[in-house]
């Protein structure tokens, strides 16, 4: 038998009084009486066996020290181990993830996951002995000491308590590791995680270290959740693609309406359907031209409801500013060819500039960023003056395409076309090396490439390349040389077409518009975002870009069940942060004039897969928790043991009537 | 059981001893009386000539019988017709009256300072009732403390001119020393031969004692009453659990374990203790009464007089 609590053998002192009281005989209050005749008389009665006197108040002390005893015993909290209960270092990893969040049980007895674990801890802790030292670590959205090393097993409880739910995935490995930290060079550590598995990331820690036990919680597989949401734009199209991941932890295949909405309006119920224990996508167009809110959701009552919605930004999406430098005599062609892009090029804002004039672009360009009026993005515009002499806005160019000419400087940064012009940064030409030769177009598909097909167009001449860095090759003449071919550079990149376009037969095919298309798709930039697309819940939330130094505070709208909260941030050395990102929604940050979005998920489709997972030992073994008695603890036991002998003592108090 | 030392018992009186800082006669003790002594005159009325009846032959006026002369007879009392008559001197005998007298015997043993009221005080109010009684109707009256012996008293007492007298001696009367009344009935036989009207007042605690004391005083043709004091503490203890008992007249001691059950034995007991004293006044036709101490002295007065049986 082991004691959970052994400071109660401090109280077998009271049992030494007992002894003392019953040696030093009772101590008797003294009362006078007008004459002892009759008390005589009637003690004279009780006189009738003398063994017994003598033995009853033995009897009395015997009976009262048995009850000190079961008294102390129970107060012990005794349990039956039989020598198996070692002082162990226990390092409890509490899982408080979004899937703990699942709800379990009958309808008349419902609790969470999380709540099973706190009862589970408070079972644990009672069921060690005293001897143990206990660690709690929360396993939310960073592993965090909630309760460090103590013998007391009240504050291991109390601090599983204070322990809250968290929305998003939680950190169990990282907080396994810094447990195995913590216990490292304590006696007999353990590192005990409390959790529903983790679909299967507790068994993989356990697996990797010895000292990992899992405590189980949870058995329901009820529950059909958003397990990802992502939305791409697609700007050749002027839509979006969104793509849409369904997690079924039930053992049955489902088939389930997931309902989208964009700014709160109905776009679209689209049916997926799920094959048992894993998980089905689906890509949906979504036509929201001004961009805004996509929320997805599922309409079931499952066992986790967390899961049941998801967010996503549409990005507005942005024309591309494209100056087109050339000649005169060349501009027709590309200015129809552009002309016909709506809406990928943004043709209001777009110039067609000889060489003569882009240099005059650049400087107006470069006198309204230094004005600082433009800021950083290229939405700003400001009046400048324009190749033609008269005073407007102009915007940075998304792309330039050179025709036939390559400028003395090239920027250091952008994007660029070069038809007919090779700059000697990537590579060396020689004009019109290259005689009628013939177009290879690369075997690995391209961006770039896509939708169009240039194999054996006939070109009159063409420069011959030799190329100075890493490049891409899109098409090649029949003796190797590149005819097309990108270069990416971190600030920069280039598509350069090392021939006359007007020489050859592209004209005459639609192939070559289709390439300027992909190229204005593939090249253009978006401004520059101040958030990443999406956020975990319980991430906190950090500006990509450091915000310029006059913005003392930014703004920032949280869209989440069905209401907009705004809150103000202030800007400490170039940054902010908000760490408010418990629940799912989107975001919306203002920074000047300029707009970012993102949205706030759970991030982790295995939050969904809340179907627990194989348990290969008992874990009250492998803890040592000590068996139950006659279902429940000895210490009742022994309770009522010492109830009844003190009812058997006032019974037999009445007949020591004296001595 | 054993002794207790003078020092050794840390006595706890239950209830603790009458404090005895005031006077127990106050005016208003002085007005019952008066009132007590009116009731009682009113009933002695008509009553007062046979008792004062004596079967002995003495010199009233009226004449009981003759006797042959003998030397030394008063010469006033031959009968000189009948000696005329019949030439034999004959003396006339007359009927002796005697007086009445009235005797308290007080019992100031340790047991009768108890309760709440105290037996002793409501003792001693009631013997000064009893004596002013005696003295304003009968021809004296005396009030004799006694606890294993007898003490001396207030002594034939006559006229309400003395009861000041009596109630500044019984109020200063001491308590203490255990009873014996066997012994204190055959000193009050050696000091009191002529028959006259006995009120015993105690708790009669050691009743075979009392029995044969009693026994005594009948034997000389004392007119026998007996007053019992009683206290409700006596009635029903408050007492439970170990205790010391201490003997309030002899300090001896008993370690005793009271319980519920043993508590109504003692009720039984003590009721049986009564009922025997009261059995044997009635069959040797002694007047009995128990005296409570929570009731007032002058209720207990009237209704003895009201029983007729200590004017009788």
């Amino acid at each position: 038998m082991t004691l959970l609590a052994p400071w109660a053998l401090w109280f077998i002192a009271v049992a030494g009084g007992v002894v003392a009281l019953y040696l030093l005989k009772i101590k008797r209050r003294t009362a006078t009486v007008p004459v002892l005749d009759f008390w005589l008389a009637l003690a004279g009665q009780t006189k009738v066996h003398s063994l017994f006197n003598r033995l009853k108040r033995l009897l009395s002390m015997l009976l009262w020290l048995m009850i000190v005893g079961c008294l102390i015993l129970a107060l012990g909290n005794p349990i039956l181990s039989l020598g198996k209960i070692k002082p162990r270092a226990i390092a409890v990893v509490i899982d408080n993830s979004a899937s703990m969040q699942a709800v379990e049980g009958t309808e008349e007895e419902r609790e969470t996951r999380l709540a099973q674990t706190k009862r589970a801890l408070n079972e644990i802790s009672k069921s060690r002995p005293v001897t143990d030292e206990w660690l709690v670590i929360e396993a939310g959205s960073e592993p965090r000491v909630v309760q460090a090393w103590t013998f007391d097993t009240k504050l291991v409880r109390k601090a599983g308590e204070a322990i809250k739910p968290f929305n998003g995935a939680g950190k169990l490995s990282a907080s396994v590791e810094l447990a195995g930290q913590l216990v490292a060079g304590k006696p007999d550590p353990c590192i005990l995680v409390i959790s529903d598995g983790a679909a299967g990331e507790v068994e993989r820690l356990a697996a990797k270290d010895a000292r990992v036990l899992q405590w189980p919680v949870g058995t329901t597989t009820d529950n059909v959740g958003i397990g990802h949401l992502a939305v791409r734009a697609h700007r050749q199209n002027g839509n979006y693609l969104a793509l849409i991941s369904v997690v079924n932890a039930t053992d049955e295949k489902v088939e389930v309406p997931v309902a989208l909405e964009v700014d709160g309006k109905s776009q679209s119920v689209e049916m997926v359907s799920v094959e048992p224990r894993s998980a089905g996508e689906k890509t949906v167009v979504i036509d929201a031209p001004n961009g805004g809110v996509l929320r997805a959701s599922i309409d079931r009552k499952d066992a986790l409801t967390l899961d049941n919605e998801a967010f996503a930004v549409l990005q507005p999406i942005t024309p591309a500013v494209v100056w087109l430098v050339t000649d005169r005599e060349s501009a027709f062609f590309f200015e129809q060819a552009l002309g016909s892009m709506d809406p990928l090029v943004w043709a209001e804002e777009s110039l067609t500039l000889t060489p003569g004039q882009y240099g005059a672009a650049v400087a107006a360009l470069a006198k309204q960023v230094s004005a600082g009026s433009a800021g950083a993005g290229a939405t700003g515009g400001a009046l400048g003056e324009g190749p033609d002499g008269a005073s407007h806005a102009i915007k940075k160019p998304d792309l330039v395409i050179f025709n036939g000419w390559v400028p003395p400087e090239l920027p250091r940064v952008g994007r660029f076309v070069f038809v007919n012009a090779v700059p000697e940064e990537f590579a060396i030409a020689e004009a019109g090396a290259l005689v009628m030769p013939q177009m290879h177009m690369a075997p690995r598909a391209h961006a770039l490439t896509q939708h169009i097909t240039l194999q054996g167009a006939g070109l009159a001449k063409a420069h011959k390349v030799t190329l100075k860095g890493p490049a891409r090759v899109l098409a090649q003449s029949g003796e190797g040389s590149p005819l097309i071919f990108l270069v990416e550079q971190p600030e920069r990149q280039a598509l350069c077409v090392a021939f006359d376009v007007l020489e050859s037969e592209l004209p005459f095919r639609n192939a070559f518009p289709l390439l300027l298309r992909n190229a204005v798709s593939y090249m253009h930039e978006e401004a520059p975002s101040w958030l990443r697309a999406g956020y975990a819940l319980g991430e906190t939330v950090k500006p990509l870009r450091v915000v310029p130094a006059g913005v003392k505070e930014v703004d920032l709208a949280v869209q989440r069940d069905g209401k907009r909260e705004d809150v103000k941030a202030p800007v400490v050395s170039g940054s902010f942060a908000f760490a408010d990102t418990g629940r799912a929604g989107a975001l919306r940050l203002v920074v000047g004039d300029e707009a970012s979005f993102a949205a706030m998920n759970i991030g982790n489709a295995d939050e969904s897969r809340i179907g627990p997972v194989a348990r290969a030992e008992d874990p009250h073994e492998t803890l040592g928790l000590s068996k139950r008695w006659l279902g429940g603890m000895p210490w009742t036991l022994l309770a009522c043991v010492a109830a009844i002998g003190v009812v058997f003592e006032w019974l037999t108090y009445h007949l020591r009537w004296t001595e | 059981m054993r002794r207790a030392s003078d020092t050794a018992i840390q006595s706890e009186r239950s209830p603790a001893p009458r404090a005895r800082g005031g006077s127990l006669f106050d005016a208003q003790f002085l007005q019952k009386l008066e009132t007590l002594n009116l009731i009682a005159r009113q009933m002695v009325r008509g009553r007062r000539a046979a008792m004062r009846q004596s079967i002995k032959k003495g010199s009233s006026i009226e004449f009981k019988d003759f006797r042959e002369y003998s030397p030394g007879d008063d010469p006033r009392t031959v009968d000189w017709l009948a000696y005329a008559r019949l030439g034999e001197l004959y003396v006339k005998l007359f009927r002796q009256e005697e007086e009445l007298d009235l005797w308290v015997l007080l019992d100031r043993s340790g047991s009768m300072d108890f309760g709440e009221p105290n037996k002793f005080d409501q003792a001693r109010r009631i013997a000064a009732a009893l004596a002013y009684i005696g003295m304003s109707n009968m021809d004296s009256a005396s009030v004799i403390p006694f606890d294993s012996q007898l003490h001396p008293g207030v002594e034939k007492m006559r006229g309400k001119g003395g009861v000041l007298r009596l109630l500044k001696w019984l109020d200063e009367l001491p308590i203490g020393g255990e009873t014996d009344f066997e012994k204190t009935a055959q000193m009050f036989m050696g000091r009191v031969r002529r028959p006259g009207i006995v009120v015993v007042v105690s708790d009669f605690y050691g009743l075979q004692k009392a029995r044969a004391g009693l026994d005594r005083l009948r034997f000389m043709k004392h007119q026998m009453h007996v007053v019992q004091m009683v206290s409700p503490w006596e009635r029903n203890p408050p007492l439970r659990g170990e205790l010391k008992l201490v003997d309030s007249e002899t300090g001896m001691q008993q370690n005793l374990t009271i319980t519920d059950s043993m508590l109504k034995k003692y009720k039984v007991a003590f009721e049986g203790f009564a009922a025997e004293l009261k059995k044997y006044s009635m069959g040797y036709s002694i007047g009995f009464d128990q005296a409570d101490t929570d009731v007032e002295f002058d209720a207990f007065v009237r209704r003895v007089l009201q029983h007729g049986r200590l004017l009788a």
